[in-house]
């Protein structure tokens, strides 16, 4: 691929405009901070190579979550190959590390651990739709990301939500 | 905990940005490591790709150039290139146009069951299309090689040649076995795991 600098001007757009896309993706699927840094790496490398095919057909946030997601299932597929389980003491550290910020307190960072957790107790394409349902995207924009139909993305939605809301029902009767 | 309450968590969060990444250092390694993979993949392009013209070349000049006894060497010439030509196909086939990491989730997905697949295939048939030819040029020629000594050595030699021939089935046993082990160990779980996956996303 050419390193031309209009190239590089949106990578660094891209990183600066959607990092909350690339980190949430991360941390969608990943389970430890080392993972996350490999994970990262991985989705800045497929990011960087698709910038010459993007022509702009799609939105910018269209595409990068797309690039996300697949090289987020990819890499849980090699990983998974690569060690025969994924470690049940999760360490979400990371993910309160990331997400700190003056206005953050223990209970908040403990609700996102207990929430990644969920995720993470969730099937890939559960795991999916949610991150896109807490992102706030329509049907319609999941279904350009998933390559399903809105309806078929309203299924599943809602399934995903009810097994959410179980394993979240297992943290805390709160949740509705 | 409600979805409200569990919606402004998830939307509070404050990735890091790009600020503190060095993005030109960071393309930098992505530029290097795209550079290696393209020079690791010409490089076996090249060896698979050459192997089969070397063992023609190397049976075009015993068959024309030792006499009428390695004639049969040209016979095994045609398999050769015939191994070089699937290669050659091959890494057409694979460099066509395919799905990216941009593509929809569920059209990556079967992209990716289909190349895994094609891979199934291509290990699972690794003897008709690479073993027996390759083994039809290396009998061909220990065959000829055998046939133009003369009578007494070539008594003497019969063990000698029996012995190439055996350990070379013995290479191509182990060649065999070990495609069939990534078929079973490596593709097989692969595509079973991606099957389950893909009908996740096709459910209605």
């Amino acid at each position: 691929m050419s390193r031309n600098p209009v190239n590089e001007a949106l990578f660094k757009q891209w990183l600066d405009s959607h990092k909350g896309i690339i980190f949430k993706a991360t941390w969608s699927f990943a389970h430890t901070p080392a993972d996350a840094a490999d994970l990262r790496q991985e989705i800045l490398l497929q990011l960087w190579n698709s910038i010459p095919a993007y022509k702009g057909a799609a939105r910018e946030s269209t595409w990068i979550y797309r690039v996300c997601l697949n090289t987020a299932l990819s890499w849980r597929r090699n990983a998974n190959r690569r060690t025969a389980r994924i470690d049940p003491e999760a360490d979400l550290g990371g993910i309160a590390a990331g997400a700190a910020s003056p206005a953050d307190d223990a209970a908040h960072r403990e609700m996102l651990e207990k929430l990644y957790g969920a995720i993470h107790a969730l099937g890939d394409l559960d795991r999916v739709l949610v991150l896109l349902m807490l992102d706030g995207l329509a049907y319609r924009e999941m279904a350009e990301i998933t390559g399903q139909t809105e309806n078929s993305v309203g299924v599943a939605l809602t399934r995903a939500r009810k097994r959410l809301a179980a394993i979240m029902k297992g943290v805390t009767d709160e949740l509705e | 905990m409600n979805w409200n309450e569990m919606e402004s968590a998830w939307n509070r969060q404050v990735p890091p940005g790009a600020a503190g990444t060095d993005v030109k250092a960071l393309i930098e390694t992505f530029e290097a490591r795209r550079r290696k993979l393209a020079a690791n993949l010409l490089w076996r392009d090249l060896r698979e790709a050459g192997a089969g013209l070397v063992g023609a070349a190397v049976l075009g000049y015993l068959g024309l150039h030792r006499g009428p006894g390695f004639r049969t060497c040209l016979l095994a010439i045609a398999p050769m290139l015939g191994v070089t030509a699937f290669f050659i196909l091959e890494r057409i086939r694979a460099h066509r146009e395919r799905p990216g990491f941009d593509a929809p989730l569920l059209t990556k997905l079967e992209a990716d069951l289909a190349e895994l697949r094609h891979q199934r295939r291509l290990l699972s048939s690794v003897g008709t299309w690479y073993l027996a030819p390759l083994g039809a040029g290396i009998a061909a020629m220990l065959a000829a090689l055998y046939f133009s000594l003369p009578g007494p050595v070539r008594e003497r030699g019969l063990v000698y040649f029996a012995g190439c021939l055996a350990a070379t089935a013995l290479l191509f046993w182990g060649v065999w076995a070990l495609n069939r082990r990534a078929v079973r160990k490596g593709v097989e779980p692969a595509i079973i795991e991606l099957e389950r996956l893909r009908d996740q996303f096709s459910q209605r």
